[in-house]
């Protein structure tokens, strides 16, 4: 019976990693760059909602559309003005760009808002449900949830809509794109500004479970980082799988081995996978 | 002139310090289908990269309708009314024939005329349809051309430039397309057309463009240059 609650417990963890990671993969998938800069935002998102939590009372999944839009607007300002100047070069350029800005904006936020670790402290919280001896905590679930949801509104905006076809038109064939007459520069730009919302949107969410402080965005950014190559790299389904995945192999790790060593076992896990299905679990090896 | 289309004049462009165009000229008529002939490194499929937008004029340019599109950028120019479909088809090759060619139709906002554009290519190309929610990376090479060139249709442009049409078909499929092309040039579409095999470019054509080392050096009627000794030489495998 103990191991059903492990499993609730990651997979309430596993939709909130989903929603880590899926904008972390799209980034990636799409325009060829690991986003060092994605814990930052999925931070900042955090502590937009913390403020107006703390300073006007609103509830965090009340101000995720604020959160999530002010880092998308970020992100796409992000992407125009700095990393389209050398997107489509190596990823050893881009990386090390958005590691550099990755460290402007750390330290901007321990500026900002110090190192110290904050967390929103729901007025009113829902507690506690007890299904069949597993033991759910309503307002993570709730998170999960509206994790999961955010996961499938992205998905159905790249499979139904014109921006969509895009955006796939351009991961697959960016000079093809153009010939359609996409702006491949602004779709680039779009792209990012949607990976940077659903880490804001994402930031708000974790900020009702997770304690926040700037330095655990690179936390947040190693588990989108194994997601994506757990799932399959720019595969929304590929980043909802590997994220309870990852919630899974968390829970159940973390309650047999101890909490101090799940990363670990992620990682090792990530590893072993890499060695028999370099592709991920959801990826096509024809899609890089 | 009030017909010209589109007018080349001393265009050069080239990849870096690479020059590979020289002073190209030449003009299209509204409603004509022109080919362009000429060996492989002639610069066929780069001419059309620049007129298209994808490199930039070095020197000289273009006008559509009467403006100049030298410099402007992939998007004007598809706004322009004027449709490359590439060398090797370039599809979408995960994305089903449906949605490859509403991407063709990606910067029409008139939705009555999308659906009636789409009906209008599923009917020349009835495979197509029956292949409508297949991914277009599993279609057959005959297949994906037809994809490729509906695609450029669903632009509904004025000007339409195809790369190598019959590169790597079999014949029926290549005279299958070509009574496509006659078809929809028939109906008042201008064709830029490249083509290898100038056998089958001058049968489509009415005058040609022969390139020589990135520079023009014949421009005629293509049944005058079927007669050329020089062009069945070079280009028809006659002697």
């Amino acid at each position: 019976m103990i191991y059903l609650q492990y499993a609730a417990n990651g997979i309430i963890l596993g939709g909130l990693y989903a929603c880590i990671a899926v904008g972390f993969s799209l980034t990636w998938g799409v325009l060829n760059i690991i986003n060092i800069l994605h814990g930052a935002f999925i931070v900042l998102g955090c502590y937009i909602t913390y403020f107006a939590h703390q300073l006007f009372g609103i509830h965090p999944f009340v101000s995720l559309p604020l959160a999530g839009l002010m880092v998308g607007i970020l992100g796409y300002a992000t992407q125009a003005g700095i990393i389209n100047r050398v997107v489509g070069q190596s990823v050893l350029v881009t990386l090390t760009l958005t590691f550099g800005l990755d460290l402007i904006f750390n330290n901007a936020l321990i500026l900002g808002f110090t190192a110290n670790y904050r967390q929103v402290v729901l007025a009113n919280p829902l507690g506690t449900v007890e299904v069949a001896g597993i033991f759910i905590p309503l307002d993570r679930a709730l998170a999960m949830v509206l994790a999961l949801l955010l996961t499938f509104g992205l998905y159905i905006v790249l499979q139904m809509s014109r921006l969509g076809r895009a955006i796939v038109a351009v991961r697959f064939d960016r000079e093809a794109a153009s010939l359609m007459g996409v702006n491949v520069m602004r779709t680039y730009a779009i792209t990012f500004a949607i990976g940077a919302f659903m880490a804001g949107a994402a930031g708000s969410l974790l900020s009702v479970v997770f304690p926040i402080a700037p330095i655990t965005g690179h936390l947040f950014l190693s588990k989108a980082f194994v997601i994506c190559v757990l799932g399959g790299i720019g595969s929304v389904p590929g980043a909802a799988i590997g994220g309870i995945a990852l919630g899974l192999l968390e829970s159940f790790s973390a309650s047999i081995v101890g909490p101090e060593l799940a990363l670990t076992v992620a990682f090792v896990v990530l590893i072993a996978l890499l060695a028999v299905r370099p592709q991920g679990i959801m990826g096509r090896e024809d899609m890089h | 002139m009030a017909d010209t289309l589109l007018e080349v004049s001393n265009l050069s462009t080239g990849y870096g310090d690479v020059q590979v165009l020289w002073d190209v000229g030449f003009d299209i008529t509204r409603g004509e289908t022109v080919c362009l002939v000429g060996s492989n490194g002639a610069g066929k499929s780069t001419l059309l990269r620049c007129l298209s937008g994808l490199i930039p004029a070095t020197a000289g340019g273009f006008r559509f309708e009467g403006r100049e599109m030298a410099g402007r950028s992939p998007q004007d120019i598809v706004a322009a009314g004027i449709a490359h479909v590439p060398e090797g088809r370039r599809l979408f090759g995960p994305m089903s024939v449906h949605d490859n060619l509403l991407l063709g139709a990606y910067l029409r906002h008139d939705k009555d005329g999308v659906r009636r554009d789409l009906d209008r290519v599923l009917s020349l190309f009835p495979i197509l349809a029956q292949r409508r929610n297949q991914a277009a990376g599993t279609l057959s090479g005959g297949e994906q051309q037809m994809c490729a060139i509906a695609r450029g249709m669903m632009n509904n442009p004025k000007l339409l430039m195809i790369d190598e049409l019959s590169l790597g078909l079999a014949p029926q499929v290549v005279e299958m397309l070509s009574e496509t092309i006659r078809a929809i040039s028939k109906d008042g579409l201008s064709v830029l057309l490249v083509e290898q095999d100038a056998i089958t470019a001058f049968e489509l054509a009415t005058r040609g463009v022969v390139l020589d080392s990135g520079r023009v050096r014949l421009i005629d009627a293509t049944a005058k240059l079927a007669e050329n000794p020089a062009v069945q030489e070079a280009y028809m495998g006659l002697a």
